[in-house]
């Protein structure tokens, strides 16, 4: 009896503790605006990307001056550790803070599907950076904005450019069985069986998962000329090495979750060397309207990946939509937003089509030589 | 490449991956079979291994003479084993021995609640990135076009077998193993006889981790990038391969794992990849429905 008493007093004085620490010290009033993407686990590189852009974007709005009279901007972020039941926890989260009127999320397309559906319940601005995948869109959910191109248009680029410059004529195609993964390698395979490329085989394999050389024996024994991979860098840079190993010929062909330095680093330079990357957009060093981002974003947090300047842009529309709106109310956000046309981004003008697609329609093509990423041409 | 040449490659892919899960399980078994307990952790000392040997090779540089590379393997392969030794020793005296008593449902939680500890406690010393182990060793490749092993894959198997082979030596030839052998039979005649049985589950702990320990830097040598919940799935793949061999025996964690490490990889080469897991626990269900103590059976006496 005497031990239950002690426990229930320990617990009340915590208890008391958390209301004392919530109750003191008055905090300015705030708009948040919500972010969310792998902040930990094997993606957390590009997370933390797409984190520090938004963060950018943030802090250059407050210096700038207020962009809700009254109010801070203030992001409030989540990790969703790139699960889709993880992502729809924190998307409840943000949406059920009165404070968040927008957000700018989620990196991978098995995420921010669940979670769009949350936002769109809540009637809340929600912008996503990076998530390529067609089908998010077609919800229809008029609350949904994608400042990126999307994989009905990487994977036939893809194709093509393997079709045509490395006269690519049998393919074998893995994927990562996500809803990114599975939906590029199906349109890559859709369009090199209507431009008459041979395919060998499409496979899924595991996320988290190391060991691939089963599975490359296999595509060794089939001698194909191009191995196309849609999936992320982890198993990328795996599939990379376990190649090379098995000293597998056949070219290397991958999509945009494979644009990320850590790939060529877990790789090594010696495995990634002539690989081939469609990517989302063109080569940001190259557009004079980012200049000025890429610099401030290198000085503060160093070496950029590829997706900081998608959250940074996202970010941005979502302050500017809060501007326009001029009250913390997330309807008056939603109509604000659909005002914005002609917006000058970072990556060019962007408009948004009836489903919330940027009208910027662009596929950047890489290769890496030297152990660095190297730009070699873009669609449009 | 021929078909003979194929089935060779995947017999030697899946070799070497499954002399890696026989390493892990040999840590699930003997611990299984001394308190009968199933201990979670374990997949997470072997992803503490890995880390540790990270440490290990960041520390000490990576060498450019052969004497050099093989020395610091060596050291750092000692280092691992030492560090993780220590690590299930602290985990069993902490965690497990204040549970002696307690009901064996309280001890698996708590085995739960050590590997989430260990997980978060990595991530939050080593940051939540995959990190890239350097290579101590060179890239060296022997075999035809078609077929092929790498150093890396017979070194993996190499110290594997030879460091099974020392356990067995360990547990029929000397004092401590025979007193393992008399507490995993019955511990309470184990401690009639003089046996402080305490101490020779302390002993168990240090060994199986010791080993899990090895099979993490060797894991990570092999994959050369590492990650705070690699020890979720392959501690799982592992402690599947102990079931399969037939859970507390020794040498049933040893078949296990290498019949788990080949149904992979020729599942993967013959079916499809995305099937391999469907096909190998389908496999995994047959084995357990015609042979219910695993492959090898457990020896270990029922207790009436």
């Amino acid at each position: 009896m005497i031990r239950k008493s002690r426990g229930f007093l320990l617990v009340g004085f915590v208890l008391s503790a958390f209301f004392l620490a919530g109750g003191c010290g008055k905090r300015e009033p705030a708009v948040k605006i919500g972010f969310a993407g792998p902040l930990t686990g094997d993606q957390a590189a590009q997370g933390l990307d797409m984190l520090h852009g938004a963060e950018l974007a943030v802090e250059e709005a407050n210096a700038a001056g207020p962009i809700l009279p009254g109010y801070k901007v203030e992001l409030a972020a989540m990790d969703d550790s790139r699960s889709p039941a993880q992502a729809v926890t924190v998307a409840k989260k943000l949406a059920a803070d009165p404070d968040v009127l927008a957000v700018v999320g989620h990196l991978n397309s098995s995420c921010t599907k669940p979670a769009s559906a949350v936002y769109h319940e809540a009637k809340m601005l929600h912008i996503n950076p990076v998530s390529s995948n067609p089908e998010i869109s077609r919800q229809g959910f008029e609350n949904f904005y994608r400042v990126c191109s999307t994989d009905d248009l990487q994977g036939p680029a893809g194709e093509q450019f393997a079709m045509q410059r490395l006269g690519a004529k049998r393919v074998f195609v893995i994927d990562d069985m996500t809803t990114y993964g599975r939906g590029l390698s199906n349109e890559f395979v859709k369009a090199a069986k209507a431009g008459g490329v041979q395919v060998l085989g499409q496979e899924g394999i595991t996320q988290g998962e190391k060991d691939f050389s089963p599975l490359l024996t296999k595509i060794k024994s089939l001698a194909p000329d191009l191995i196309y991979f849609a999936g992320m860098y982890p198993e990328g840079a795996l599939l990379m090495r376990q190649r090379m190993e098995l000293n597998i010929p056949a070219k290397f062909m991958g999509g945009d979750g494979l644009f990320e330095p850590t790939l060529i680093q877990l790789a090594t330079a010696q495995a990634a060397d002539g690989v081939y990357i469609t990517t989302l957009g063109g080569d940001i060093h190259q557009v004079p309207s980012a200049a000025g981002f890429v610099r401030s974003y290198e000085a503060k947090y160093g070496h950029m990946g590829a997706y900081a300047a998608y959250s940074y842009e996202a970010t941005r529309i979502a302050i500017e939509a809060i501007r326009r709106a001029g009250a913390k109310d997330r309807q008056a956000v939603l109509a604000a937003m659909k005002g914005i046309k002609q917006y000058p981004g970072i990556l060019g003008v962007h408009s948004f089509d009836a489903r919330g697609d940027t009208t910027i329609r662009t596929i950047g093509i890489y290769t890496v030589r030297d152990g660095k990423f190297q730009f070699l041409e873009s669609t449009n | 490449m021929s078909a003979g040449d194929l089935f060779l490659q995947q017999v030697i892919n899946g070799l070497t991956i499954g002399s890696v899960y026989a390493l892990i399980a040999l840590g699930y078994t003997m611990v299984y079979g001394i308190i009968q307990l199933i201990n979670f952790a374990h997949g997470e000392v072997f992803m503490v291994g890995a880390y540790l040997g990270l440490a290990a090779i960041l520390g000490f540089g990576v060498s450019h003479s052969a004497a050099g590379s093989v020395a610091l393997l060596l050291v750092v392969l000692a280092l691992a084993a030492g560090g993780c030794s220590f690590l299930g020793l602290m985990i069993e005296r902490v965690a497990y021995r204040p549970l002696r008593r307690a009901p064996k449902l309280s001890v698996l939680i708590t085995a739960i609640g050590v590997s989430f500890f260990l997980q978060n406690a990595v991530m939050l010393s080593f940051g939540p990135l995959d990190r890239y182990i350097p290579p101590i060793l060179p890239v060296v490749r022997w075999g035809n076009g078609s077929v092929g092993v790498t150093l890396m894959q017979v070194i993996i198997f190499a110290v594997s077998v030879s460091l099974m082979v020392g356990l067995q030596l360990v547990i029929y030839a000397t004092p401590m193993g025979r007193a393992m052998r008399a507490t995993a039979q019955d511990p309470l005649a184990a401690r009639l006889m003089g046996i402080s049985v305490d101490k020779v589950i302390a002993v168990t702990f240090a060994i199986g981790s010791a080993l899990a320990g090895v099979g993490g830097v060797l894991f990570g040598l092999y994959y050369s990038t590492i990650n705070f919940h690699d020890g979720y799935l392959t501690g799982l793949k592992a402690f599947t391969a102990a079931v399969l061999g037939g859970i507390g025996n020794i040498p049933g964690a040893m078949v296990g794992g290498l019949v788990l490490g080949l149904l992979e990889g020729l599942s993967a080469g013959y079916f499809s990849t995305q099937w391999k897991n469907v096909v190998t626990f389908l496999i995994l269900v047959l084995v357990l429905l015609f042979r219910p103590r695993g492959l090898l059976g457990e020896r270990v006496a029922e207790r009436v």
